[in-house]
């Protein structure tokens, strides 16, 4: 139990360092967004998954279930919301392929 | 050379917070922290805790000893959030515009995040005498959801009728339990209900019935103060 709980550490410490390395290294905001907030998402839940594993008591795993739900509602809000107001602010890189919001014609 | 150097400190800096980590006679095992060793054992071998009650020492400090300090405290936050209303204006009407229309998605679901931040506030409030936190900080949450919904609607209003007389209720319930203290024991705001055992949630006598209403009153207050700087009298 102890080393599936190292484990899962481990892995989510290495996604938080991927997130962060993309958010450094790729070339506009979009690309940004998801390595900001899909890598960070998956870290968090694998260091709290961990964190439930190295004590396994129930007054434990109800808070990080809480906290996970949490994490799973604002997360992917946040990041839309950034995807979104960056759309809107004109700040589009060039190399864009399809646009479904303005196929659709919403604004 | 300059990243050379910043990998350098960076090296340095996560040894240092290993060893720093590793030492075990002050950082215990994972998962084997004992909250009553490490925050409050002084506290525990000194026999204040029959008087208090509290398992945390700040809260029996800031609420037990020092009362009349945070009764200030509470009257210098309600005269700033006074000041905010005078400042802007009574006759409050209409939203500010948003640049940016929100969609459904963030509408909904900063919904579902308002009840959860409200349940960890809730949480946060009722332990201030077992762990860190309490009415403050507690407080400062309610408003930041309350924050979380104006930000995301933009026709959002909340009832600042309802919390001015929350917070009035809050406040004047405060200095009630106050006198109280006066006149069944000796002084303005000493304990006048049993403390009970450390560690449990009804314990420490008066100090959870304090931060309850410190938090109300707190959060009310903070939320009309969002509220004032998120609208503007209607332009008739």
């Amino acid at each position: 139990m102890t080393i599936a709980s190292y484990v899962f550490l481990i892995i989510g410490g290495l996604f938080y360092l991927l997130g962060g390395l993309g958010v450094l290294r790729m070339p506009d905001t979009f690309n940004r967004i998801q390595a900001g907030t899909k890598a960070t998402t998956l870290g968090a839940f694998s260091i709290l998954i961990g964190v439930a594993l190295a004590n396994p008591v129930w007054s434990w795993i109800s808070k990080i279930i809480i906290i996970i739900v949490f994490i799973i509602i604002s997360n992917p809000i946040g990041s839309s919301a950034i995807a979104k107001a960056t759309y809107n602010s004109k700040n589009i890189p060039d190399n864009l392929v399809q646009d479904a919001l303005k196929e659709r014609g919403e604004e | 050379m300059k990243n050379l150097f910043g990998l350098l400190l960076s090296l340095v800096l996560g040894a240092f917070i290993i060893l720093a980590l590793n030492n075990t006679a002050a950082f215990p095992a994972f998962g084997e922290v004992d909250l009553a060793d490490r925050v409050s054992e002084q506290y525990f071998t000194d026999g204040n805790v029959a008087e208090v009650g509290s398992a945390n020492i700040v809260t029996a400090i800031v609420v037990g000893y020092r009362g009349f300090d945070t009764l200030g405290e509470v009257t210098v936050l309600f005269i700033s959030a006074l000041g905010v209303a005078i400042i802007f204006g009574e006759k409050k009407q209409e939203r500010l515009d948003l640049k940016f229309k929100p969609n459904f998605m963030l509408r909904v679901g900063s919904r579902v995040l308002f009840g959860m931040i409200l349940i960890t506030s809730i949480y946060i409030i009722f332990h201030g005498h077992l762990t860190p936190g309490g009415g403050f900080p507690g407080g400062a949450i309610i408003a930041s959801a309350v924050l979380l919904l104006y930000l995301t609607d933009d026709r959002f209003r909340s009832n600042v009728k309802g919390f001015k007389i929350l917070e009035g209720i809050a406040g004047s319930l405060f200095v009630v339990i106050g006198l109280l203290g006066l006149v069944l024991v000796t002084s303005f705001l000493q304990n006048f209900l049993p403390a009970g055992t450390v560690g449990d949630l009804l314990s420490a006598g008066i100090i959870p019935i304090i931060y309850v209403l410190i938090g109300l009153k707190v959060g009310s207050e903070i939320s009309g103060i969002v509220d004032n700087f998120l609208t503007e009298e209607e332009s008739a």
